[in-house]
C-alpha cells in the first residue's frame, strides 16, 4: 500500500510504502536495492520505508503493485502492469538471448508502435539483431544502425520521412564489461512519442538491471564450469598411467568447454616440440591447419594462450589453447595456467611410469635367454608378458638346453616376489639349472644343488621350478617331468582334448631336504608340451574369475594346432595379465 | 544461419532430460526433437525442416551412433547437417572411427551438469557461427591461439 508519493527534486520522487515486507515481496530485493529504498519509521503495523528513484519508474511500478494510482489512463494502467511483469521476469532469465524476447514485446504493444528493434554492439559493429513488428531486413538494419545513438543518454525522438513510420525513439545503454545495446522504437504519426520515450526509458532500466544481474550469474556459472572442469580433468588424468592416453585426455577434457581447440606439444630429447595430442570441436578444420608444418611450428612457439607444461622444475612441453569465441568468453589466464600445471604433472607422471616400465621390460629380457636352441624333431617357442601394472622386475624364467647325449631339458621357474633381489635370484637360478642340466646332471640333482645354494645363502625366497627332460622315443619323445611346487604342464594332443600333467613337490629353497614330484609323459608327433607360470592360470577377468577356470580350456582348444609361437603369444594375450606370465611350448614334429 | 533445430538421438531418459534442460537454458530459441534409436534418424532426415545439428549418443542398443553417421553421410543432400557425437567414451580409436565416418564433432559428455551445459552450449555456438564447413587452406586458419 502506498502511503505517499512526494517529489524531492525534479526527476526524483520518494514513495512511502507501508512495510518493508511489501517492497521485498513485490519486487525482488536487487530491483529496489539500486533504488536506495530506506527504512523511515517503525509503527505498530511494521516498518515504513521509502523508495527513491527516477520518477518515471517508481510511478509505474508502484502503481501496478498498489492496484493503480489515480489519474492513470487505461493505456497507462496496462503499461504499469506490463512493467511490473517485466521487473518480475527480468530477475529469472538465464541468458541475454532471453532478454530481447522479454523487453521488446511490451513496447510493441504500445499504441502506434510499428516496430521495436534491439541491437547488441560489439567492438567491430553490431553482433546481434532482434526485433518485434517490422523485421530488421538488411535495409532496415542499415537504417537502425545509422539511427542508433553513439553514446548512452536520454531517449531521443528522431523524425523520419519516407518510411512506414514517422519517428524513431532510440536509447543506447552501456554496462561496464558488457556488450552495449540500443533499443529503437519506430512509431506512426498518431503515436504519443513522449509517452513511448517514457516507456522506453523504463524498459532500458529493466534491461540494464537484467544485464548487470546476468553478468553476475554468468560469472558464477563460469566459475562453476571451471571448478567442475578442474575436478573432472584431475579425475580423468589420474585414472590412467598411459602417457599417450593422458596426452589425449587433457585436450579432450578442455574442448569445447573452455576452448575450441587444444594441442599438446612435448619436447623430445633434443628439446624439439613434438605434437602428441590434438583435439578440436571441428577436427577437420584442425587437421587442415596441422597439415601445414609452418602452422604447427608456429603453434609450438611461445605466444598468447600457449602455456608451458612445467613440472618438477623443468619444462616438458607446451599446452596450446585455440579460441574461436568472443574475448569475454575466453577463460582467465590464471585458470588456463592451473589446468596446464595439472596436465603437466599428469603427463610427466605417466611418462615416467612408461619409462620405468620400459626399463623393467628391458631388464626382464636380460634375465631370459636371447634365443632358444634349434632341436631336431622339436619346435620350441617361449613368451614373456610383463604384468599390466608392474613396475618391478619379476622372477619368472625359462630356458631350453640340449645335452651331449641328445636329450633336451626344458625348464621353467618362478622366484617369489619382485624387484632387484628377486631379479638377482632369477638370473642365478636359471644359469645354475641350465648349466647343470646341460652338463648331464639329472633334473632332481640339479634342483637339489639349487636348493642347497639357497639354504646356504639363508635366502627366505623360494622358487617353483618345473623341468621337462625329453628323450627321443620311437616317433615322438618320452618326457620326464620333475616339479618343485610348480603348476602342472598341459599336453595338447592332435585330435584330442588337452590333458593336464602332474604338479606336486615343494618349491626350492623351502626345505633342507627338498621334495620333488616326478611323472612321465609322452609326446607323439604333433603333440605339444605347454609349460607356464601361475601368472597365466591365476590371471583374472573383470568379474574376478581366474583364467584357469574361465578361459584356459577354450583358448587351448582354439590354439591346439597353430604354430607354437602363435600358441604362446595368443595364450598370453588371452589372459588379462596382472602378474607376469612365462610360457614355454615344445612340440614334437611330424616325420622325425 | 543459427541453430534453429537440433535433433537429439539418445536412448537414456536421464540424458534426454539433461540435454533438454541444458540447451533450453543456453539456447532458448533452439527447438529440440528427440529420437530414441538410430534407425529412426534417416527417415526423420528425409522430412523438412532439416535440423542444423544432430546430437548423437554413440552407444545405443541395436544400430549405434557410428552406423547412423555412415548412413547420413551416404546421402549427399544431408552434407550440411552437422553430426555431433556426444559421448563419455575415452577411446581415441572410437573418436577416429567417428571422424572417418563423417562426424563433425566428437565431444566429451561430462558428469557435472554445469560442465555438461557448457559443453553443449559451446558446441552449438561453434556450429552456429560456422555457416558452412570452413576448411581453410594450409596456414590460413581463423582459429586464434
Amino acid at each position: 500500500m502506498i502511503v505517499s508519493i512526494k517529489p524531492v527534486r525534479p526527476g526524483k520522487t520518494d514513495v512511502r510504502i507501508a512495510t518493508i515486507q511489501q517492497v521485498t515481496t513485490d519486487y525482488p530485493r536487487h530491483v529496489l536495492a539500486g533504488r536506495k529504498w530506506t527504512r523511515c519509521s517503525r509503527s505498530a503495523a511494521g516498518s515504513d520505508c521509502a523508495v527513491s528513484c527516477r520518477t518515471s519508474t517508481i510511478r509505474w511500478i508502484l502503481a501496478a503493485a498498489a492496484g493503480g494510482v489515480t489519474g492513470l489512463s487505461q493505456v497507462g494502467s496496462d503499461w504499469a502492469r506490463a512493467l511490473h511483469r517485466l521487473w518480475s521476469a527480468a530477475v529469472v532469465i538465464d541468458s541475454r538471448e532471453q532478454l530481447a524476447a522479454l523487453v521488446l514485446p511490451p513496447l510493441q504493444e504500445l499504441p502506434g508502435v510499428r516496430a521495436v528493434w534491439g541491437l547488441r554492439h560489439g567492438p567491430d559493429g553490431v553482433t546481434a539483431y532482434r526485433w518485434r513488428g517490422l523485421p530488421l531486413t538488411a535495409e532496415r538494419r542499415a537504417l537502425a544502425e545509422s539511427l542508433a545513438p553513439q553514446a548512452p543518454g536520454p531517449a531521443r525522438v528522431i523524425e523520419l520521412r519516407g518510411h512506414e513510420f514517422t519517428r524513431v525513439v532510440a536509447v543506447r545503454f552501456e554496462e561496464p564489461g558488457q556488450a552495449a545495446g540500443t533499443i529503437l522504437v519506430a512509431v506512426g504519426a498518431a503515436a504519443d512519442a513522449g509517452f513511448v520515450a517514457d516507456c522506453l526509458t523504463q524498459v532500458i532500466e529493466v534491461t540494464q538491471e537484467a544485464v548487470r544481474r546476468l553478468a553476475v550469474v554468468r560469472a558464477e556459472q563460469d566459475q562453476q564450469v571451471r571448478d567442475a572442469l578442474l575436478a573432472e580433468a584431475s579425475l580423468q588424468m589420474d585414472a590412467v598411467l598411459d602417457a599417450e592416453q593422458t596426452m589425449y585426455r587433457v585436450p579432450r577434457m578442455a574442448v569445447p568447454a573452455i576452448a575450441e581447440g587444444c594441442l599438446v606439444f612435448i619436447d623430445d630429447d633434443g628439446g624439439k616440440p613434438v605434437l602428441r595430442g590434438a583435439v578440436h570441436v571441428d577436427m577437420r578444420r584442425l587437421d587442415a591447419m596441422l597439415r601445414d608444418p609452418a602452422a604447427v611450428q608456429l603453434l609450438a612457439e611461445p605466444g598468447e594462450h600457449r602455456l608451458e607444461l612445467r613440472t618438477r622444475g623443468r619444462v616438458i612441453g607446451r599446452l596450446v589453447f585455440l579460441f574461436d569465441r568472443p574475448p569475454d568468453r575466453i577463460p582467465p589466464t590464471a585458470f588456463l595456467r592451473d589446468l596446464t600445471a595439472r596436465a603437466a604433472l599428469a603427463i610427466d607422471n605417466s611418462t615416467l611410469y612408461e619409462q620405468r616400465r620400459q626399463e623393467v621390460i628391458r631388464m626382464q629380457q636380460h634375465l631370459l635367454p636371447t634365443r632358444l636352441p634349434r632341436v631336431a624333431g622339436l619346435s620350441v617357442a617361449a613368451s614373456y608378458t610383463v604384468g599390466d601394472r608392474v613396475l618391478e622386475v619379476g622372477g619368472d624364467f625359462y630356458d631350453v638346453v640340449v645335452r651331449d647325449d641328445g636329450a633336451v631339458a626344458a625348464l621353467i621357474g618362478d622366484v617369489c616376489g619382485r624387484g632387484v633381489d628377486a631379479a638377482a635370484l632369477t638370473g642365478m637360478a636359471r644359469h645354475t639349472l641350465a648349466t647343470l642340466l646341460q652338463e648331464g646332471v639329472s633334473p632332481r640333482r640339479a634342483l637339489t644343488r639349487l636348493n642347497e645354494r639357497l639354504r646356504l645363502d639363508g635366502s627366505w625366497r623360494f622358487i617353483t621350478v618345473g623341468v621337462a627332460l625329453l628323450r627321443p622315443d620311437r616317433d615322438g619323445f618320452a618326457v620326464q617331468w620333475t616339479s618343485a611346487g610348480h603348476p602342472a604342464p598341459v599336453v595338447l594332443r592332435t585330435g584330442a582334448d588337452a590333458r593336464r600333467g602332474a604338479g606336486g613337490g615343494v618349491p626350492v629353497g623351502v626345505l633342507d631336504s627338498p621334495v620333488f614330484a616326478s611323472s612321465r609323459l609322452r609326446l607323439r608327433a604333433g603333440d605339444t608340451l605347454l609349460m607356464f607360470t601361475d601368472g597365466l592360470t591365476e590371471s583374472r577377468d573383470g568379474t574376478g574369475t581366474m583364467f584357469e577356470q574361465a578361459g584356459l580350456t577354450t583358448a587351448l582348444d582354439r590354439l591346439r594346432d597353430v604354430p607354437v609361437q602363435t600358441l604362446v603369444d595368443d595364450l598370453s594375450e588371452s589372459a588379462q595379465a596382472a602378474d607376469d606370465i612365462a610360457l614355454l611350448a615344445v612340440r614334437a614334429c611330424d616325420g622325425r | 544461419m543459427g541453430v534453429d533445430l537440433v535433433l537429439v538421438v539418445e536412448d537414456t531418459d536421464e540424458d534426454i532430460e539433461a540435454i533438454g534442460r541444458a540447451i533450453g537454458r543456453s539456447h532458448p530459441d533452439t527447438r529440440l526433437e528427440f529420437l530414441r534409436s538410430g534407425p529412426q534418424v534417416l527417415p526423420r532426415l528425409r522430412r523438412r525442416p532439416l535440423p542444423q545439428v544432430v546430437l548423437l549418443d554413440l552407444n545405443m542398443p541395436g544400430e549405434g551412433g557410428l552406423d547412423v553417421i555412415k548412413q547420413v553421410r551416404a546421402v549427399p543432400g544431408l552434407a550440411g547437417v552437422r553430426l555431433v557425437v556426444f559421448t563419455s567414451s575415452e577411446s581415441q580409436a572410437e573418436a577416429e572411427a567417428c571422424y572417418a565416418a563423417g562426424a563433425d564433432s566428437y565431444v566429451y559428455k561430462p558428469i557435472n551438469f554445469a560442465l555438461f551445459r557448457s559443453v553443449l552450449s559451446r558446441t552449438l555456438d561453434y556450429w552456429e557461427n560456422v555457416t558452412q564447413t570452413v576448411v581453410p587452406p594450409p596456414g590460413d586458419s581463423v582459429a586464434q591461439a
